[in-house]
């Protein structure tokens, strides 16, 4: 019987092996049809000659692929190799999340998109002449996802230098973020790693696997491959070992002989790695220093691959919208200030936003993903807790272009009348028109304050003569700012929203990142989303709708009881 | 499901209505770069000859440029850096200057016993100006117990970017294959450092010191072209200088040079 289980299971597996290898298909020659294809629809972006200099190209960031390097962010393949073919083929079919490279599996057939792949090729003379196929990572030894695994992870991830750029628990605000450029010299965010839904090349452990050992190509992101481990050649006990004798002030006699040795084993294998990549063949013994190594490299790659995996959600939250709408939760006390541990208890509603626009100056590259919001409300006022991730904290920044002030922002709307019904007119989204909007404007550079804004068009927003009606409280942590915001459900300023239970108010949001040149009309937004203060059953005011509600289906659930009875009276 | 509208409008939108100013830059920003023989034979040199001079700078001197630190303060900033684009000394002495011959087809080996590193200490590279023989190892020290990014711009060969965390005092980099340069090393932990690498086929490379000097030797007697490259100041590579080597002579070739 066990017998029996383990051969269907080897057939099963040698299947997946085929599968695997049928699944992975090479280009056909480069063709007339795959320029024909290429010019029609790469190289508005990407250029005729595969530079990556289109006539789109100016205001895109990250800047289309420059193909005349051989230089690809997302391959399967090592550090200084060529992607393959179906590296190219799938890139194409599915996209880059986060960059303006759409996906194109609906809008070109699959046979054009092989022409295609084969057309790219020629722009760069390293395909032709590769003498052998490119050498592909190894993703046999996956370690699985636990939290042992994530812990192995999250110290790798600190020893490695990941902090750096990706920022204390990953939300792409290390202290060199700013500073970062690619290979043709333009500013390269690094990936916020709590959203795996932006990451170029997919948000699959294996992919971010990949992506570490063979690093993207081009951006900043090094290969973390083999040798460039610190204490590659060494176990995990004796690279840690290393590492904290490394840490020591001083070290005694002992000691330093025992980090000498520790070095010199490290350097030894270095050097066996080295002359395998040079060309040089390896002796049976090197060759098994070189696969212990990287036995202990690749299993170290997971643990980090599962801790940069623990830090996303499972999937990208759902917009607010439909059963998601934001609702203010009722309660019958003061409500929590920022830091109180009730916000804890209520779900973020994820509000995703877009670079503005529709008029000049706007955004084409946003780094703001969205804003996630939580609201109480009690029987006088309602409170906000606003937060979004931004990788710089920016205050007082000058814009070299235009020499105007660049700080984060963010902006809160509301109509300052509530349309009577869901089709009734609402303002125009960009800050209204003939219908006016209400605003909440916050900036970084006064995190206490919230000015309240009438406004009747982007550029025709005016601060209202009565301030002072809002209590702020403000952060910023790790790459994320919270923003809390109070106010008295029913004010005496006829240009403020009035706030009432049950009413669907519509919401939108505006956010400035100041580091990416955000200012004015330059910055990310959403159209319109609704809010309301969900009533509450116990309440006696709003009572009559649930009941009317438990009522109707009461009648049904009796109507068909009735109908049911009717029918086997019959039969 | 409207923002997601809105962000396909974007795209759209990006990859309709804009100006095409940016075609225009690809190209200009290129490096001037050495130029070196077709093929080297390395054989034993006797009685050879020696190429030397002083290489000077002509014109006002530019105000020394400190870097911003922007991080690793401690580390980093121990000390005030400057620029190192173009370091002028006494009498206008320039350093930093490759001189060597362009066209030299058959010479002496390489040093074998010369150490080809760069130690990255206090947050800058040293030496700025580092010639590496193909198929030799370029090793990266790490002198910092702080993490630096090694990153080689290189064209021709692959571009290396490898991290060499804060444990990493030594970390050799794969042997070239193929002569180019100058290309560019850069730290991506720390943007404003910044050195120059040249893989050659030859050991006839000379980089000026603080007093603008240089000297080539055993080179075997004949005609050749000598070239230089400055950072800031460019190449010759249009209008080599033409020298002639006796045996067991020598020859003096001073160069004064200006801003780009
Ligand atoms: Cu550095």
């Amino acid at each position: 019987m066990r017998i029996r289980t383990v051969a269907l299971l080897l057939t099963l597996f040698g299947m997946l092996i085929v599968f695997n290898f049928a699944h992975a298909q090479n280009a056909p020659e480069a063709s007339e049809k795959g320029k024909e294809v290429y010019e029609n629809s790469c190289a508005h972006c990407h250029g005729t000659e595969g530079r990556g200099d289109g006539s789109a190209a100016e205001n895109l960031l990250p800047k289309p692929r420059d193909f005349t390097r051989g230089l690809y962010k997302i391959r399967s393949t090592g550090t200084g190799e060529l992607p393959t073919d179906q590296d190219l083929f799938d890139i194409i079919t599915e996209g880059m999340p986060g960059s303006s490279m759409p996906p194109w599996d609906t809008a070109l057939s699959a046979n054009d998109r092989w022409e295609v792949v084969a057309y790219i090729k020629t722009f760069y003379d390293g395909f032709k002449e590769a003498e052998t196929s490119p050498k592909q990572i190894n993703l046999s030894g996956k370690v699985a996802y636990s939290e042992q695994s994530v812990e192995t992870g999250k110290a790798l991830y600190t020893e490695l230098g990941c902090v750096e750029c990706h920022g204390n628990i990953g939300r792409g605000d290390g202290t060199s973020a700013p500073d970062l450029t690619d290979e043709w010299g333009f500013q390269s965010w690094p990936a916020n790693l709590t959203q795996g839904w932006n990451f170029r090349g997919g948000s699959d452990t294996e992919d971010i696997f990949k992506r570490f050992i063979g690093g993207l190509a081009g951006s900043a992101m090094p290969a973390f491959e083999g040798d460039s481990f610190p204490g590659f050649g060494l176990t995990a006990e004796e690279s840690s070992r290393m590492i904290e004798l490394d840490n020591k002030d001083e070290m005694t006699e002992a000691e330093e002989e025992e980090s000498a040795q520790l070095y010199e084993k490290y350097d030894a294998a270095v050097d066996i790695a080295l002359n395998l990549a040079e060309g040089t063949e390896l002796s049976a013994e090197e060759q098994q220093i070189y696969d212990d190594a990287m036995r202990v490299v690749y299993e170290k790659s997971w643990h980090l691959a599962n801790y940069v995996k623990s830090l996303m959600p499972e999937k990208r939250p759902e917009p607010a919208i439909g059963n998601n709408v934001l609702r203010s939760q009722y309660i019958q006390d003061e409500l929590p200030p920022m830091d109180d541990a009730a916000w804890g208890t209520l779900e973020a509603r994820y509000f995703p936003l877009v670079g503005q626009i529709v008029i000049e100056p706007r955004q084409f590259n946003p780094t703001i993903d969205a804003v996630n919001v939580k609201s109480f409300y009690n029987d006088t006022e309602v409170a906000f807790l606003f937060t979004w991730d931004d990788r710089t904290h920016t205050t007082d920044e000058t814009d070299e272009e235009t020499g105007k002030t660049l700080e984060d922002a963010l902006a809160v709307q509301f109509p300052v009348k509530v349309p009577q019904g869901p089709t009734a007119p609402k303002p125009y989204f960009l800050w209204g028109g003939r219908l006016p909007v209400y605003l909440w404007h916050w900036k970084a550079s006064a995190p206490e304050q919230v000015t309240e804004l009438t406004a009747k068009g982007i550029n025709n927003a005016e601060a209202q003569a009565a301030q002072g009606e809002l209590h702020v409280q403000s952060t910023y942590t790790n790459g994320q700012y919270t923003l809390w915001v109070k106010r008295a459900l029913k004010t005496e300023d006829k240009k403020d929203l009035q706030l009432e239970p049950g009413v669907f108010v519509p919401i939108a949001f505006s956010a400035w990142d100041g580091a990416n040149g955000d200012v004015d009309t330059k910055r990310v937004m959403t159209s319109w989303y609704t809010f309301v203060l969900e009533p509450v059953p116990s309440s006696k005011r709003f009572i009559y709708p649930p009941l009317i509600a438990l009522l109707s289906v009461g009648f049904l659930f009796g109507l068909r009881a009735f109908v049911q009875r009717r029918n086997s009276e019959e039969i | 499901m409207k923002s997601y509208l809105l962000a396909s409008l974007a795209i759209l939108f990006a990859c309709c209505c804009v100006g095409t100013a940016f075609a225009a830059d690809s190209g200009s920003g290129e490096k001037e770069m050495l130029v070196f023989p077709e093929a080297y034979k390395a054989m034993n040199v006797s009685n050879g000859g020696t190429i030397s001079g002083v290489v000077k700078f002509e014109g006002d001197v530019p105000e020394k440029k400190a870097l911003e630190i922007t991080k690793d303060e401690k580390v980093c900033g121990a000390d005030e850096k400057f620029d190192e684009s173009l370091i002028v000394g006494e009498g206008n002495a320039l350093k930093n200057t490759i001189v060597y011959l362009i066209d030299i087809s058959a010479g002496k080996d390489f040093d074998k016993k010369a150490k080809i590193e760069i130690d990255q200490m206090g947050c800058k590279f040293t030496p700025h100006i580092q010639i590496v023989p193909v198929g030799a190892r370029l090793t990266m020290l790490n002198s910092d117990k702080i993490m630096h990014n090694v990153h080689i711009f290189s064209k021709i060969n692959k571009p290396v970017n490898k991290a060499q965390p804060k444990a990493r005092r030594k970390m050799p980099l794969q042997a070239v294959k193929k002569a180019e340069g100058p290309v560019e090393v850069k730290c991506d932990v720390h943007g404003w450092m910044s050195a120059w690498i040249s893989y050659v086929p030859h050991p006839y490379f000379a980089v000026t010191n603080e007093k603008g000097e240089f000297t080539l030797e055993d080179v075997p007697a004949g005609d050749y072209k000598l070239g230089y490259w400055h950072e800031a100041c460019g190449t010759n590579s249009e209008a080599p200088v033409a020298v002639t080597v006796a045996a067991g002579g020598t020859v003096t070739q001073d160069f004064t040079l200006k801003l780009k």
